[in-house]
């Protein structure tokens, strides 16, 4: 049995990074922004 | 975000790393030329991930300058993590091609990685930089995306700079200098 698959995890990984490139280009700076700041300045 | 020539727009919420860079940069910029490089790039255009550190080149400084830059960095509110002495931080660390780090006063992260340029590649960044430009809060000189790219996908290449790569790419598709990318490409393929 494989614990892990990292190809599989990847390919999952790469299917956000590219819908998260999509969702920026498709919505307004302050949308996206307000998102990623969140994220960020709850971790900072 | 707005593409032009040489200048991105972006009509961004200002997180508290973007403000740390920004801060940062308002006091280096009096001081001399710089590019920021590599990871915060990404993060800048929208990437879902932080960084402790952020990467920033300037050109090669005399000691006086450096002096002068390193002085007016601490009157407005940062501290450098490696030492005091600024001739220490110029001969045995910036001369010698080591890095520095400057954080807020009495913090250590997030911080700036700051070196001189030391080979054509970071040349080329500090000429050829693209400007970011935050609506009304400032701008800022960051690394061409095509040589990011492919510095990230050819010369870092660990999963998490390989992501960062297929993020600018999607992101700036269609705006993108093809010829440009394959020069970076071949280039860093030969070292």
């Amino acid at each position: 049995m494989r614990i892990f698959d990292k190809k599989q995890n990847q390919k999952e990984r790469d299917w956000f990074i590219d819908y998260w490139a999509e969702y920026i280009k498709t919505h307004s700076d302050r949308e996206w922004s307000q998102q990623q700041a969140d994220m960020i300045d709850s971790i900072l | 975000m707005e593409f032009k020539k040489n200048r991105v727009v972006l009509d961004k919420i200002i997180n508290k790393l973007d403000r740390f860079v920004l801060d940062f940069v308002r006091a280096l910029e009096k001081h001399t030329n710089y590019v920021i490089v590599s990871g915060y790039v990404s993060i800048l255009f929208g990437r879902t991930r932080v960084t402790e550190d952020v990467d920033l080149l300037v050109p090669k400084l005399d000691l006086a300058s450096f002096k002068k830059l390193h002085d007016n960095l601490i009157v407005n509110g940062f501290w450098c993590l490696n030492s005091s002495g600024v001739a220490e931080l110029f001969n045995d660390y910036l001369s010698k091609g080591v890095a520095i780090r400057f954080a807020y006063s009495g913090k250590s992260i997030p911080n700036i990685e700051f070196k001189f340029a030391k080979n054509r590649v970071d040349e080329d960044a500090l000429q050829n930089s693209l400007q970011v430009e935050f609506k009304g809060n400032g701008v800022l000189n960051v690394s061409p995306i095509e040589q990011q790219i492919a510095y990230k996908k050819i010369i870092l290449g660990s999963d998490k700079d390989k992501e960062d790569a297929r993020h600018l790419e999607k992101l700036f598709e269609g705006h993108l200098d093809a010829e440009k990318l394959k020069y970076y490409e071949a280039l860093f393929r030969r070292k």
